[in-house]
């Protein structure tokens, strides 16, 4: 019996807590036109807790970055560090490790400090396998102003692992 | 008023000369990354520091002038930057045309304090944005006279809009500097536009962080003002307009910048007994911190 009463508490506390975090970002960039812009960027992104790889590229205008196993980073962090070095952070494609939930038959997928609303673009196929509960997957989210970025973000999704 | 007169010293010694202080001062300064002498528009990251030091000189049709300018930058914000100039001034010219000279760092032996504020920025595609900025500053000389006139503090203000890209780069712009009196003596007021072009080739297209390197072609038009002596036009009536191109370098490799180049003449509409340019020439050594 106690160790039922144990297991139940235990049980409520984890559904409590969400534990969900951003795993990889692929970060779409306008505007980088040389070996500074890409250096300061990439010395800004290196300053942040929790990335573990950055990499920037010109050509491709992307910066490729590699989040800790566990860390607190946010989308809207990264993109404002764009913005900071004077560029515009456009569309990003991400590995979410999260909790899916469905409100009012939309979908949303949570980390610890944002959500991201499973855009209606998404195949129907990958949305039928979504499924409440933890999950890990990749999508791309789409580019939102970057003077009103929030801890709200639209995906579209690509991959259910 | 007392004119400073440098001796005349052979051509050869004054360039080792030049080299050798651009080879003990050169390391750890930095700066942005557009042409030498026009204006541009990128402003540095929010809490970006640049330094720069650079070696230029003046050629007249009798005199040389070498300096030193160092330039301190930091970014505000993304889009506000402050800097410092102050000069070393290694030989000063006895008769000094009248000129900014660069849009960043005066030829002429000013300190400068400025602010630039990029009003308009759209990043449209990948390498690629248009930006518009607008830069006021300050000046007091470190000098008394200039061009045999008395030379006071200055106000400096210019507007410049331009395209950046992978491949491609464009500037155009113009400024204007006021001086205010001194001692009942004023240098005629210094209006000016510049446009520059510029290509990386596709050699220098390599992804970050290989060596990038530009060329830019740069053209500047000044049309300098007549003195003021006691409120009136000076009698030798110093208004002039000229015309000056030439080519600048940039190499860029990580934090580390290197720019050089040299202007001509190609139109000096100047009053007889004026003071005729050859040449300009700067070299620039950058550090991003």
């Amino acid at each position: 019996m106690k160790n039922i009463k144990m297991m139940a508490l235990i049980g409520i506390f984890g559904i409590g807590t969400i534990s969900g975090q951003i795993a990889r970002v692929d970060q779409e960039v306008y505007g980088m036109d040389c070996a500074p812009c890409a250096y300061g960027l990439e010395r800004g992104l290196k300053k942040m807790d929790g990335l573990q790889e950055v990499r920037v590229s010109l050509n491709d205008g992307k910066a490729y970055l590699g989040l800790a196993e566990i860390n607190d980073l946010t989308l809207r962090s990264i993109q404002e560090e764009v913005k900071k070095n004077g560029f515009s952070a456009k569309k990003a494609e991400v590995v979410l490790m999260g909790n899916a939930t469905k409100e009012d038959g939309q979908w949303y997928i949570e980390t610890d400090n944002e959500r991201f609303a499973v855009s209606q673009d998404t195949s129907i196929e990958l949305v039928q396998k979504l499924a409440v509960g933890r999950t890990t997957l990749s999508g791309t989210v789409q580019d939102e102003d970057d003077d009103n970025l929030s801890d709200q973000w639209e995906i579209i999704l690509s991959k259910i692992e | 008023m007392t004119r400073k007169v440098f001796p005349k010293v052979s051509l050869n010694v004054h360039y080792v000369k030049l080299i050798l202080l651009l080879a003990i001062s050169g390391s750890g300064m930095a700066q942005g990354h557009g042409p030498l002498y026009g204006l541009q528009t990128p402003t540095l990251a929010k809490g970006g520091v640049d330094l720069n030091v650079a070696g230029m000189s003046l050629g007249t049709e009798t005199e040389t002038s070498y300096m030193l300018r160092y330039l301190f930058s930091y970014g505000i914000t993304e889009d506000l930057q402050v800097n410092l100039t102050t000069p070393t001034m290694i030989e000063r010219l006895g008769e000094t045309p009248r000129t900014r000279g660069n849009s960043n760092m005066p030829a002429n032996g000013d300190i400068e304090a400025s602010l630039w504020y990029r009003f308009f920025s759209n990043a449209f595609g990948v390498g690629k944005r248009f930006e518009s900025t607008a830069i006021v500053g300050v000046s007091a000389p470190t000098d008394n006279v200039r061009g045999q006139v008395n030379v006071g503090n200055a106000i400096h203000a210019a507007i410049s809009t331009g395209y950046a890209s992978r491949t491609w780069y464009a500037w155009i712009g113009g400024g204007y500097q006021y001086y205010f009196e001194s001692d009942d003596e004023r240098l005629g007021d210094l209006p000016y536009a510049s446009a520059v072009v510029g290509y990386r080739p596709n050699i220098f297209m390599g992804d970050y962080p290989k060596p990038d390197w530009r060329i830019f072609i740069e053209s500047l038009a000044e049309f300098p003002g007549g003195n003021k002596i006691d409120g009136q036009l000076d009698f030798s009536d110093t208004r002039s307009t000229k015309v000056l191109v030439g080519p600048s370098f940039l190499g860029l490799y990580g934090g580390w910048g290197i720019s050089f180049g040299a202007m001509v003449p190609v139109v000096q509409d100047l009053t007889p007994g004026s003071v005729k340019e050859r040449y300009r020439i700067a070299v620039n050594l950058s550090y991003w911190l």
